[in-house]
């Protein structure tokens, strides 16, 4: 106790020093916060593109079709049956569904071919769940039955094409033999997510079921919900539903979505800025341990010939940067929670800062950030500054304690 | 039994290959109450000397009994032990901390021993700054005190937990002959109060003249030791 008395006191012997430290570890901190509220809202918008212009909210499809998604498969397919779409409204917070068809193609002008995804859609139902109105930069969208495709803005400069241009595209069908589409470019279409722009050629569903000859099948459902945020939740409630009428579908969330390249950036990111804000503690830690142990050698010296302990000595030393730490950690908080109240309120227009294509991240150069909150950022940087302060304090406080009295006390 | 016995205590220091005898061979003994000086020129080996009754140090040779037990070859940790119960220091330079007032410097040293109840605590260190008598300078810091003033808090520090030996290093070399003198009658009058046994280093004739015993340490060596029974410094 009386230690603890001490170490505050000392705490507060030269102010300025304890406040210089503290201040480097709470900027530290706000930066750390600061940055992992950046990745965050960055990592939001890389979802919110997904969900807006490929996911929806929830799909729905044959659970052994959804391994081997990626593929492409035209195995276990579902029906588009009068069943299967009244059961989908029922779900609950539910605004609109579509079904889709995702399929191998290749696109070709007759000179340059390349490999893209085809996706068939209902052209209505699909705008109700996808927000493509909006980013529809040229013609407009078919109408069910026409020969029409809309592409990227992206793919359709690289490849070159340009409205009412047409297009061959070569597929094959359920039955592993080729066929071709013949469509005019009806439509071009600039999302902010780049895998739209870049690799899809939307098509009329019915034109495409004919093309695959798949009857009345298609892959998946893609579901709109009235709020995001209920789709774990509805995946485990639909999917008993939805399994008693047929048992190999499932319900899956854009939660389930792999987090990407953006998820990993992120990682090694917040690891080198965290390591980074341990560093500046520790130094500054450790520094400030050193100067108040010379300072004070004499009374290092006294406490030892009036035989306080090594380890109380080293206590006391803790308990001092161990405050130091909290308050650094206090005002590191206070300072990132400031700081992402207004990016989150604001936003930063990143384009404006950083000349590179963020497009690989899937971040499109058109959005702002937003800042996002996360609780466990300041828990965790909180506890970083504190027990991190508390380590770094150790190994100089040690030193000064095992000083021999003697020359402590008579400065030899 | 006496309270301390020195035997054939020597003490080397190393300055890199050459060797410095501190100490040759002291012979001392040393009984409960005594008020005792220890005085010689500079480079004598007085603090050496003390410092190594006060298990501070170590001698090189030689046995030192404290209450009986020999403490030359203690691990550290022990002495520590046995400075935190039964030893106090008085150094020239005061030693407090300045964070903490004149009461908390004092409490300090009592607040570090086990088993005394915080009234207990509270009475003594009020009874001990008074008998140095600096009551109602309890909540001064160091830095608002002078010299002697400082000296007596560190005297009621020593003196606080009632230890068997009280070590003052020259307590009054910082401190005009006067505010010495006045020191030193403080110290006198705990010896006579209380009876703690203290031994005390001085180069100042006026401040050995206080002492029961004089010991006179030459080049190492004890080389007088004299004792006086009637005291007139009070008159
Ligand atoms: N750590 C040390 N290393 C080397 N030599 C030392 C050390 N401490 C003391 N000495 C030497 O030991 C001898 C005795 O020193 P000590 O400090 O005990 O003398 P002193 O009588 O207290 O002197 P003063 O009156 O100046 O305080 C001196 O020659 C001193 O130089
Ligand atoms: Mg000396």
């Amino acid at each position: 106790m009386f230690l603890i008395k001490l170490s505050l006191k000392n705490l507060m012997r030269h102010k300025r020093r304890t406040m210089i430290t503290a201040a480097i570890i709470a900027w530290a901190i706000f930066f750390y916060i600061t940055f992992d509220s950046f990745l965050l809202g960055m990592n939001d918008l890389v979802f919110q593109n997904i969900i807006d212009y490929e996911y929806g909210h929830v799909q729905v499809a044959n659970s052994s079709y959804w391994e081997n998604k990626d593929e492409l498969p035209l195995k276990n397919l579902m029906f588009n049956n009068e069943e299967i779409n009244k059961k989908l409204t029922e779900i609950r917070n539910y605004k609109a569904h579509a079904p889709q068809i995702n399929f191998q193609l290749r696109l070709s002008d007759g000179i340059n071919e390349t490999p893209v995804m085809g996706k068939g859609i209902s052209p209505q139902e699909t705008l109700n769940v996808l927000n493509y109105e909006d980013y529809i930069v040229e013609g407009r969208i078919f109408q069910a039955g026409e020969r029409k495709a809309v592409i990227g803005k992206r793919l359709a400069d690289i490849m070159k094409l340009e409205l009412h241009d047409y297009v061959t595209l070569l597929t094959r069908t359920k039955s592993e033999t080729f066929n071709t589409i013949d469509a005019e470019i009806g439509g071009i279409i600039n999302t902010p997510n780049p895998t739209i722009n870049q690799n899809i050629v939307l098509l009329p569903l019915d034109v495409v079921q004919d093309t695959l000859s798949v009857d009345n099948m298609v892959t998946h459902f893609i579901v709109r919900l009235d709020d995001q945020n209920f789709a774990p939740q509805i995946v485990e409630e639909f999917n008993n539903e939805l399994q008693g009428m047929d048992r190999n579908l499932s319900v899956y969330s854009w939660r389930n979505l792999d987090e990407v390249s953006i998820t990993q950036a992120k990682q090694s990111g917040n690891n080198f800025i965290l390591f980074i804000v341990l560093t500046i503690a520790a130094i500054g830690i450790i520094n400030i341990v050193i100067l108040a142990a010379l300072e004070r050698m004499e009374e290092i010296g006294m406490m030892k010939a009036m035989g306080l302990k090594e380890r109380e000595i080293i206590l006391s030393f803790v308990l001092e940067s161990t405050g130091i730490g909290v308050l650094g950690g206090i005002f590191g908080c206070i300072l990132g929670a400031i700081s992402v109240y207004f990016f989150s309120l604001y936003g930063l227009d990143f384009a404006a800062f950083v000349d590179i294509d963020m497009s690989t991240f899937g971040v499109p150069l058109i959005s702002k950030i937003y800042g996002t909150w996360n609780p466990d950022a300041f828990i965790n940087m909180f506890l970083f500054a504190v027990f991190g302060s508390m380590l770094a304090s150790i190994l100089p406080a040690r030193w000064a304690a095992k000083k021999d009295p003697v020359q402590a006390i008579y400065k030899r | 039994m006496s309270l301390l016995v020195l035997k054939n205590v020597k003490k080397i220091y190393h300055q890199g290959v050459i060797n410095v005898p501190a100490l040759k061979g002291v012979e001392l003994i040393v009984e409960k109450g005594e008020f005792t000086t220890v005085f010689g020129p500079s480079g004598s080996g007085k603090t050496t000397l003390l410092n190594v009754i006060g298990c501070l140090d170590k001698p090189t040779e030689g046995e030192i009994y404290f209450t009986g037990d020999n403490i030359a070859d203690l691990d550290k940790r022990y002495l520590a032990e046995i400075r935190r119960k039964n030893i106090g220091f008085v150094f020239q330079s005061y030693n407090l901390i300045p964070v903490l007032t004149a009461y908390e410097n004092v409490e300090f040293a009592i607040k570090i021993l086990k088993n005394i109840s915080s009234r207990e605590i509270k009475k003594r260190v009020f009874k001990m700054l008074e008998l140095v008598g600096l009551q109602g300078l309890e909540n001064r810091k160091p830095n608002e005190l002078s010299g002697g003033q400082k000296q007596r808090v560190a005297i009621a520090r020593s003196l606080v937990k009632k230890p068997k030996l009280v070590l003052a290093d020259e307590p009054t070399a910082n401190l005009d002959s006067k505010t010495g003198e006045d020191v030193l009658k403080i110290m006198l009058e705990m010896n006579e109060e209380l009876k703690t046994t203290f031994l005390f280093s001085t180069h100042d004739p006026l401040v050995m003249d206080y002492a029961q015993r004089k010991i006179e340490l030459k080049d190492g060596q004890i080389t007088r030791d004299e004792r006086r029974e009637e005291l007139d410094v009070f008159n």
